[in-house]
């Protein structure tokens, strides 16, 4: 790996040299973890700011970052081990979603992804933090990482968390992996618990989402969209009709998942599961034309045109009043910070990022507050 | 293990005025009565329950997170090192002394503030007993998933210094799953509020992070958890077996299938005959091992997901299958399982207990390779599981009066936790590191890795005044270390 180091650093010597002042990205597709790292420890020493880059679809979350070198997972594309009688599988950063989910699909096993993967990869995902609809019952992605293998800023190769179903063996880094957004390094190797899917499925229109959820014995999601509300349920077929029946709905086989907000801004309330109606409205009123809200999760996801700064500060300033967050994920500059106020535990945040990325590369200031 | 004080972090230079002063200091904080530094005091706190001993310098035993707050200042300005504890259940010698330290006991602070009966949420004091919480929660339809077998004595907020397992973590996951947000005081006793009701918080997860540390990340002053719907059906079935074998290889069957039950435990042979002894609950005692499946649900999934683990039991040569029909059968199927340890300790003066996990489909060639090992050392080798998650706790007991008893005993449960990882598997499933099992961290883990945690560990604490000598072991921070 020396010689990979000294001829990676070289490039990116030139490439400091000659495009100071230049908007080009030099893009590196690593095979292996270690030539992530040599590559992240190259950066390092010549402190060349770096991205990441799965599938591109998340792109958009987080302050701007302004990268020179891009390390794509494109290399990083296989499923290293399934394990179905163990219902775990490790697999490689840059496979996308969808591409897992329909191999292990094949013994019914599901890593309840998000539904709508519109090419997103797995270290995509779980970097960004993103869970499915289906949350409501299996809880969030961060639950179901048992372990992870991350390049760190300082170019080396850690492995942290266990790879078994269970364990209080050292902290919690895969937890601390999920959600850093590759400020932390390159997430290039995660284990998975993954769970069944229900003997059957249904959905169901309902008029009313919060009662029916209130009303429902764990369902998979309870939605309240722009297009209608709906209860989503899985389990033997009895038990779905009767399910959806005691709520008034009629239910559908399969799950019928809302098409995604596709709009150049989205603003994601992110609010206790109590508040979900208000952040609706809330939603409603900053212009939203399409929106999916999550009842039991308290999540509300909302496609807007524009923002205005005003009503948007008095909406933000609501949902960190709950004890949320109004997050603004843009393709382009919405004109305001997409986070919000930074958590109160932001020196901490800050002291995490410079141990796994001392000199600064990666991803710099994309997380709140900067850091 | 026994863990000699000296192998612990010494108290560099600090004098014993020092300490007397540090003692004043606290005695005018919070009275005469909440500090305690009598070694006849000292001496009820010397140990948790795991075999380690070790011993703090005083004992403060505050009561709301301003005088949590306020004892850790007055800590760090001494320099001197701070370890939390809870009941001291913790079985990894976490919640002892180290050599001229402040015990911040937390018992006292066993307030439940708030339910939010909508939100499944409730903001508790890190005091508050586990099945005190539950009891609490009966008549709302609601409960505290985790419910470790100490659950009688265990705190909320030892639950979470540990990550905390218990029966029902199999489908509902351990503590880590169950808490949402905390409030806690830094090493230099700064408050500050980690997570919280709503999803994904901005920012990193660190949260995620002091869950599971033993204390020596941050304490937790104040705990948001996440409560869980009470099902509307529960099957709970005892089935029994001739051998270990034809149980271990059932569970395998059972998650193989997919099923993922509310609760799946098992107790082998010598392990049934120690606890009927004990109780009485009516276990088959002739039995070389019984399995403790439970299904909750709907009634028509659980029926359906109870007839699966019946057809599988029977095809592994299931001898009896119990089905309760009632609370009360159901309270009786549970008894024994959760008295195994106090039968235990009424059959033998001492045992160590071991905590391995294993992927499930390796369950069944460690569990024979642990007894096989047991053999070899010639010890008494009672073995209770989680079966489902591959937590097994294989336990010896043992007489440490026995001259040399104690480190053979160590040494055979070391080779147990070695098959365990040579199987794929790891040191801890619940019960933590500690003291007990820092030394062998090195074998699941590589000098990178365990650099990497105590980069974690320096972000949080950068003078390494919690809990030090814990968990990580000596040396664990390597390189590029900031000269200050
Ligand atoms: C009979 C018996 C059965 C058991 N069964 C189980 C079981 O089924 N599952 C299981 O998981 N464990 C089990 N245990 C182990 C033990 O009960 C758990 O580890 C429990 O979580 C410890 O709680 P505690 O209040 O006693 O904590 P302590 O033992 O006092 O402390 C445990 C650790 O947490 C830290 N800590 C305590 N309070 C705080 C706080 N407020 N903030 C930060 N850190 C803190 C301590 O420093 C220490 O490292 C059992 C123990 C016994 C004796």
């Amino acid at each position: 790996m020396t010689t990979l180091r000294s001829v990676t650093r070289q490039l990116f010597e030139r490439l400091r040299d000659e495009t100071a002042d230049v908007d080009a990205d030099f893009v590196v597709a690593p095979t292996s973890l270690d030539e992530t790292a040599a590559v992240l420890a190259a950066a390092a020493e010549v402190e060349i700011p770096t991205t990441f880059l799965g599938g591109g679809t998340h792109v958009g979350y987080g302050n701007a970052v302004a990268a020179d070198l891009v390390v794509t997972s494109a290399g990083l594309n296989r499923i290293i081990d399934w394990r179905p009688d163990d219902l775990t599988v490790i697999v490689q950063a840059g496979v996308p979603i969808d591409t897992l989910e329909a191999e292990i699909a094949s013994r019914n096993q599901t890593a309840v992804f998000p539904e709508i993967a519109s090419g997103a990869t797995v270290g995509g995902v779980v970097a960004a933090g993103l869970s499915g609809f289906r949350r409501l019952r299996y809880g969030p992605i961060r639950d179901r990482i048992l372990q992870v293998r991350i390049a760190t800023g300082y170019g080396k190769v850690i492995t942290g968390g266990s790879p078994v179903v269970k364990s209080s063996t050292g902290y919690g880094v895969p937890r601390l992996a999920t959600g850093s957004f590759g400020t932390l390094g390159m997430i290039g190797e995660v284990m998975l618990k993954l769970w069944s899917r229900p003997m059957a499925t249904a959905t169901g229109e309902v008029s009313n989402a919060s009662e029916a959820y209130a009303e429902t014995y764990r369902p998979l999601a309870a939605l309240e969209t722009s297009e209608g509300s709906f209860l989503y349920l899985g389990g033997p077929d009895t038990q779905i009709t009767s399910q959806a029946r005691a709520v008034g709905a009629e239910p559908e086989p399969g799950l019928a998942w809302p098409e995604p907000v596709n709009a150049a801004i989205r603003l994601e309330f992110r609010v206790p599961a109590r508040f979900i109606r208000p952040a609706i409205d809330r939603a409603k009123r900053l212009g939203a034309t399409r929106w999916i809200a999550e009842h039991g999760v308290g999540r509300v996801d909302a496609g807007v045109g524009a923002i205005d700064p005003k009503s948007f500060a008095a909406a933000r300033a609501w949902a960190e009043s709950t004890g949320g967050a109004l997050v603004v994920v843009a393709t382009g500059d919405a004109g305001v910070d997409p986070w919000g106020t930074p958590p109160v535990s932001i020196e901490i945040q800050r002291r995490i990022k410079s141990a796994f990325d001392p000199s600064g590369i990666c991803n710099p200031g994309i997380m709140p507050g900067g850091v | 293990m026994t863990e000699s004080p000296d192998t612990l972090p010494s108290l560099r230079g600090r004098s014993l005025a020092g300490h007397m002063d540090v003692v004043a200091q606290l005695a005018e904080l919070l009275g005469p009565d909440r500090v305690r530094a009598h070694p006849l005091d000292l001496l009820i706190y010397a140990k948790d329950s795991g075999v380690s001993s070790g011993e703090a310098a005083v004992v403060a035993l505050p009561e709301s997170t301003g005088e949590v707050a306020e004892v850790m200042r007055i800590a760090a300005a001494a320099g001197m090192p701070m370890v939390a504890r809870g009941a001291g259940t913790g079985l990894a010698g976490g919640a002892i002394g180290v050599p001229g330290s402040v015990l911040i006991v937390l018992t006292r602070m066993n307030e439940i503030f708030e339910i939010d009966e909508v939100g499944a949420t409730a903001w508790v004091g890190p005091g508050v007993i586990n099945l005190e919480l539950s009891n609490v929660l009966e008549n709302r339809g609601l409960h505290f998933a985790p419910d470790p077998a100490s659950q009688q004595s265990a705190t909320v907020g030892g639950n979470v210094g540990t990550n905390a397992g218990g029966p029902h973590c199999l489908a509902e996951g351990s503590t880590i799953a169950h808490v949402l947000g905390m409030e806690v005081v830094t090493a230099d006793g700064e408050v500050v509020t980690l997570g919280g009701a709503a999803p994904d918080p901005p920012g990193y997860d660190l949260r995620g992070l002091v869950v599971g540390s033993e204390g020596t990340l941050a304490i937790a002053t104040r705990i948001l958890v996440r409560l869980t719907r009470n099902p509307p059906d529960t099957v709970t079935m005892l089935i029994a077996f001739t051998g270990i074998t034809d149980a271990t290889r059932t569970v395998s069957e059972i998650i193989s299938s997919g099923l993922v039950p509310a609760a799946l435990e098992m107790l082998d042979g010598p392990m049934i005959e120690a606890v009927e002894n004990f109780v009485h609950a009516g276990l088959p005692v002739e039995a070389g091992a019984v399995l403790l499946a439970e299904v909750v649900g709907h009634p028509d999934c659980t029926a359906a997901e109870a007839s699966l683990i019946r057809e599988i039991s029977a095809r592994n040569d299931a001898t009896e299958i119990r089905t309760a029909s009632n609370e009360a059968e159901r309270v009786l199927l549970w008894k024994g399982r959760k008295a195994a340890f106090g039968a235990i300790a009424q059959s033998a003066p001492d045992y160590y207990l071991n905590d391995t996990v294993v992927p499930r489909t390796r369950f069944v060639d460690v569990v024979d390779e642990t007894y096989a090992i047991a053999d070899r050392y010639g010890l008494r080798l009672l073995n209770i599981f989680h079966a489902g998650d591959g937590n097994f706790h294989p336990l010896v007991s043992y007489d440490a009066s026995e001259p040399g008893m104690t480190e053979k005993v160590i040494e055979a449960s070391h080779e147990m936790a070695q098959a365990a990882i040579a199987a794929g598997g790891t040191l801890s499933g619940e019960h933590g590191i500690g003291v007990e099992k820092r030394d062998l961290m090195s074998q699941v883990f590589s000098p990178d890795d365990l650099d990497a945690q105590a980069r974690i560990r320096e972000a949080f604490d950068p003078l390494g005044l919690l809990n030090p000598g814990k968990v990580l072991p000596e040396g664990s921070r390597r390189f590029d270390r900031p000269t200050t």
